[in-house]
């Protein structure tokens, strides 16, 4: 689905948590994340705790899609 | 050097009967003394108790786990060391196995889990465990239990009726002996000079939500990858606590019976020095999978290994950590070939594994566990038929109005299973 939307002329941000997985298939921005079971939460954490990781992941992500990148690019 | 004897009892019949006893060749199992042991765990409200013999035109399903009985005769420990025996190490001495038969655990746990064993026809081809005598437990739980504590309640109780039933073998005479000799690491290179040395490396399956592996009853999840000798696997080491996608998920039969130990010992002193095996895990966090296979790779360089295999458990999301462990080991100058199945969609045409590289040059599979079969309508279930539509494998039109079932062989205990314990072969 990335390197489809991505082929249609429209930058994706692939938020997973097995990036070498997101490599293979060829994403360009990639934004690591949780677990595979929670990928973009932990319930682990106090819901006020999990807001603020939430909110953070989004916002890396928003970042990440306005960042120029040369090659395959996973932003840590 | 560790020796352990694995003596047959072979068993060509089950039979319910007044006292648990084999006489001939023929189990007899006391119904009531075996319900007994079920229903030492209060979260099991009822069991009913079943033999499903091959060729007969049964299906039981929804299959929770199957169980090789046995008994240690001398040495170190007991079955299923940590889980049902004290925590000791075992693999050393005499032990007995209950040859042709198994207890498989069945009953309802999770909405889509496994798994489907006939006893004939189409399916039965698929599934090795149609070949045995199958003692089946099926458990009921009580109201308002959760499934994750359901889930050992049940697992446990398989194992309990495994070690009773493997108990009235002790004071018998084996009808086969095997012996398994293994060499320390000092020992092994001098007793066998220029010999490849070769391990078997086995992922095992630790993704949790049901998808667990127990090693002397610890949870595989919480371990780092480490070193046994191969043959504590024969007297329960590494015992299974999955519940769903039937098809490649080791049962803990596959674990006391893993056939790449058993052919690497059969080539042990002949063509390789077979130094021991390696167990690492499938872990849902990134950093897990990076930790588990730097270790991997890091105790085949310690050991100054040839070759390894490396067999997975289950797919998707642990293929990355496949790939990972192969490319690591093989950076590390060890040959490495990989045993996995393949998801390559109905018609088989699509990518095999989520994930790939070049290091992985020797792959061996179980087979596409996509392909779609029907199986026919048999005579009589064991369990209920209730989720065969939502099993993995299965969709809403699986089971037919005529009673047939089709679903993608996924659903089969065992199908595609990667450690070569199926009957898949190529053309």
């Amino acid at each position: 689905m990335v390197k489809g939307v991505e082929a249609a002329g429209i930058p994706v941000v692939h938020m997973c948590t097995v990036t070498p997985i997101s490599m293979t298939v060829g994403a360009n921005r990639i934004v690591p994340t949780i677990a595979i079971p929670h990928p973009l939460g932990n319930p682990a954490l106090e819901p006020e705790e999990e807001y603020k990781l939430r909110r953070g992941l989004v916002e890396k992500a928003l970042v990440a899609l306005q960042t120029e990148v040369e090659d395959q690019t996973i932003f840590e | 050097m560790r020796r352990l004897e694995l003596g047959h009892i072979n068993i060509t019949d089950i039979q319910f009967g007044s006292e648990s006893k084999i006489e001939n060749g023929v189990l007899y199992v006391d119904e009531e003394a075996v319900k007994a042991i079920v229903l030492e765990d209060e979260r099991i409200k009822d069991c009913k108790l079943d033999i499903a013999k091959p060729g007969e035109s049964v299906r039981i399903t929804p299959v929770k786990d199957v169980i090789e009985p046995r008994v240690k005769v001398e040495g170190r420990g007991g079955i299923f060391p940590g889980v049902i025996s004290k925590v000791d190490t075992v693999g050393e001495g005499k032990t007995y196995a209950l040859k042709g038969m198994a207890v498989v655990t069945a009953g309802k746990i999770v909405g889509f889990q496994e798994g489907i064993i006939d006893m004939t026809g189409p399916g039965a081809d698929y599934t090795p465990f149609s070949k045995l005598n199958n003692l089946v437990v099926v458990c009921e739980p009580v109201e308002g239990i959760k499934q994750h504590d359901y889930e050992p309640a049940v697992r446990f109780a398989g194992f309990r009726v495994a070690v009773y039933l493997g108990e009235l073998a002790r004071e018998l005479t084996p009808d086969k002996v095997e012996v398994f000799e293994t060499y320390g690491i000092m020992e092994g290179a001098e007793k066998l000079p220029g010999l490849p040395r070769v391990a078997y490396v086995q992922m095992l399956q630790s993704q949790g939500l049901l998808h667990d592996t127990y090693v002397y009853g610890v949870d595989a999840k919480k371990t780092l990858s480490t070193i046994m000798t191969p043959t504590e696997i024969m007297d329960g080491a590494i015992v299974s606590g999955n519940c769903v996608s039937a098809c490649d998920k080791n049962p803990t039969y596959v674990h006391l019976n893993n056939g790449v130990v058993h052919d690497l010992f059969e080539e042990h002193g002949k063509t390789i020095n077979f130094v021991c095996q390696i167990i690492t895990n499938e872990n849902v966090y990134l950093a897990d999978k990076q930790r588990s296979s730097d270790w991997t790779a890091k105790l085949c360089r310690l050991l100054d290994l040839d070759g390894i295999v490396l067999s997975q458990e289950g797919f998707g999301n642990p293929d990355t950590d496949l790939i990972m462990n192969c490319k690591k080991i093989e950076a590390e100058g060890v040959k490495t070939v990989i045993i996995t199945d393949e998801y390559a969609g109905r018609d088989g045409k699509s990518q095999s594994l989520a994930d790939a590289d070049v290091a992985a040059d020797a792959v061996i599979t179980g087979g596409n566990a996509n392909q779609v079969i029907v199986l026919p309508k048999l005579d009589k279930v064991i369990g209920t038929l209730d989720y065969v539509n939502t099993i993995a494998g299965g969709n809403e039109h699986s089971l037919r109005e005529d009673g047939t079932i089709e679903v993608e062989i996924q659903a089969i205990t065992g199908a595609t299973n990667e450690t070569g314990f199926g009957y898949l072969s190529a053309r």
